[in-house]
């Protein structure tokens, strides 16, 4: 459980709040490259950590993330006509540049230098990994940029989608590391879903449901280590990666794809799910990219022209209750992605954590708590940065692999948790 | 017409939950293992809990496990009073009594975390050396940097 005001600093993420000035400390996904696909193409709205901002790409391809309302009269430049290298508000036709500054007011004499004294707070946005990614904290803390294998190796090797999720970030974030979920909820996909099934460690998952849990810190944030037993004296093990604030990395499981998410708050009620596919020796094959497009794995299908699951809280998740008495489903709803957000969205929208009753194998989400805490004091308090903004520790993998049963998994894997480029994943 | 699971997640009807108590308390059971790891215990000890025993069996002696104050306790009570055992361990340390303590809760099936604190400084030889004695006695290993993780896992364990 945690106290009233811990669950408050923690789920709360607007402008002044301490959990948003950390988030506000590192690089996050905004949008999807493909959202901007030319130069002068729509502008896109973008909410993120409970600021309304629009992004666009100018005529000569850059990008901007400005406040969506214009000074004048607080129009959503949504409305504005993107053209000759700036946003044109569509009601008075002032016009703005990618960095919020404004450029022209048809209004007021050229000469008189009007439209320099007015500019839209706005935040860099970066193409990596067929993302756009934004920094919105103060100028001069702005860290080097991104490194996550999934977002610098070759575009062919990797593929990302997002959905919205009706929830708080903590919740969502919370799920993705709570490893013991997996034998209960997803536990019927594991051998059906083709973004998964065939691989060894299934086996492994299916056959011994009572894991044994390690939590370790790690520089950017946990090691979160789940223990099967394996054979002749060795353990299966399953190594998920945390990294602050946000990033988890699901052990892999075969030769598939690896994957993992990043959640960005909405705003306080609604998160980003990123879900990321990638494998970081080979171009992923057009049967795993054509899963990914089908919602298979951790993905969506979605509500035609949104980012919203098909299934979602407004048809109740297309619940089959056949299905779930047949066994093709534990819970009745059908795909990794859309039972995580229907068990966590039913919590409602920001969870009340005094009432809950932790159990020791919840101890990986009561350390990311725990350092998460840590983390905001040392920022507010003394200016510290916090971990996971360091592109060393945002150069990790996840690990599946079997080791002698008298190895620690921080030993056993210590090369494979680390990102090597070139280097095939440890998975089983 | 939203459907139920919309209506029933939204935050108005959050209001509507249940707010009596859901959970009967539930008794943890501390052990240092080792002379540093005592000291780490016992600073824990000094705050305020509901539900919390503190112990340690690093004395090494026939009268092994004791309380704080030194008084002995009978290993069998201890366990068979308890929901979970946390066995607080440092790396190097004499961890052997894991043994005996994990063979006990195992008999009485009670459930054991074993908590592993200052590893971060510590050479991997140590911190080996300690998981190789909890790890086969605990059923959820924990290894923290921060002594007073131990706090935060109580308060979060509702101790």
């Amino acid at each position: 459980m945690l106290r009233k005001e811990q669950n408050d600093l923690l789920t709360q993420t607007g402008p002044g709040t301490p959990m948003g000035q950390m988030f506000r400390r590192y690089w996050l996904p905004a949008l999807l490259t493909d959202e901007l696909p030319e130069n002068d193409c729509p502008p896109v709205r973008v909410k993120l950590l409970s600021e309304r901002l629009l992004a666009f790409r100018d005529s000569k391809g850059r990008y901007g993330l400005i406040d969506e309302f214009c000074a004048h009269r607080g129009v959503s430049l949504w409305f504005g006509r993107n053209e000759d290298c700036g946003l044109r508000c569509s009601y008075h036709g002032w016009k703005y540049d990618v960095t919020g500054q404004c450029i022209d007011v048809p209004s007021e004499p050229e000469q008189s230098g009007f439209a320099r004294k007015i500019t839209l707070a706005s935040y860099p946005l970066i193409e990596r990994g067929g993302l756009l990614w934004t920094y919105m904290g103060p100028p001069e803390g702005q860290p080097p940029l991104p490194e996550w294998e999934f977002a610098t190796v070759p575009r062919a090797q990797t593929i990302t989608t997002k959905r919205v999720q009706d929830s708080n970030w903590l919740q969502a974030l919370e799920g993705g590391i709570d490893s013991s979920h997996v034998s209960f909820l997803h536990r019927a996909d594991l051998n059906s879903d083709p973004m998964f099934k065939g691989a060894r460690g299934n086996q492994y998952s299916l056959g011994d449901l009572r894991p044994v849990f390690e939590v370790v810190e790690s520089p950017g944030g946990l090691y979160i280590g789940a223990r099967r037993n394996a054979e002749h004296g060795h353990y299966y093990w399953r190594i998920t990666q945390w990294v602050m604030p946000s990033f988890t990395m699901i052990p892999p499981r075969g030769d598939h794809s690896v994957h993992g998410h990043f959640w960005v708050p909405i705003d306080d009620e609604h998160c980003w799910t990123w879900s990321y596919e990638y494998h970081p020796t080979r171009p992923l094959t057009d049967a795993e990219v054509a899963a990914v497009r089908a919602g298979k794995g951790i993905h969506v299908q979605y509500e035609p022209g949104t980012f919203r699951p098909l299934a979602n809280r407004d048809n109740d998740y297309l619940m089959d209750r056949a299905a779930q008495k047949a066994g093709k489903t534990f819970s009745g709803v059908a795909g990794f992605a859309v039972q995580d957000a229907s068990v966590q969205e039913s919590m409602g929208p920001i969870v009340d954590r005094t009432k809950e009753n932790l159990v020791s194998t919840d101890n990986g989400i009561i350390m990311a708590r725990h350092r998460l805490l840590h983390a905001l004091k040392a920022l507010v308090d003394q200016g510290v940065t916090p971990p996971g903004v360091d592109p060393v520790h945002q150069k990790v993998r996840s690990a599946s692999l079997i080791l002698p049963a008298d190895q620690p998994f921080k030993d056993g894997a210590r090369e494979a948790l680390i990102a090597r480029p070139e280097v095939a994943p440890a998975s089983v | 017409m939203p459907s139920e699971s919309a209506r029933m997640s939204s935050a108005t009807e959050a209001r509507y939950r249940i707010q009596a108590p859901n959970s009967t308390p539930r008794s943890i059971t501390v052990i240092a293992l080792d002379a540093r790891s005592e000291a780490v215990v016992r600073r824990s000890a000094t705050r305020s809990w509901n539900h919390a025993t503190f112990l340690t069996a690093s004395a090494n002696l026939d009268g092994w496990l004791s309380d704080l104050a030194g008084r002995s306790r009978d290993l069998m009570n201890e366990v068979e009073g308890a929901d979970l055992v946390v066995m607080v361990a440092t790396p190097g340390g004499h961890a052997e009594a894991a043994s005996i303590i994990g063979q006990a809760c195992s008999l009485k099936r009670v459930m054991t975390t074993a908590l592993v604190v200052g590893a971060t400084s510590a050479p991997d030889e140590a911190v080996s050396e300690t998981l190789a004695q909890v790890r086969p006695w605990a059923l959820m290993v924990v290894i923290a940097n921060p002594v007073d993780y131990i706090d935060d896992m109580l308060a979060a364990l509702r101790a």
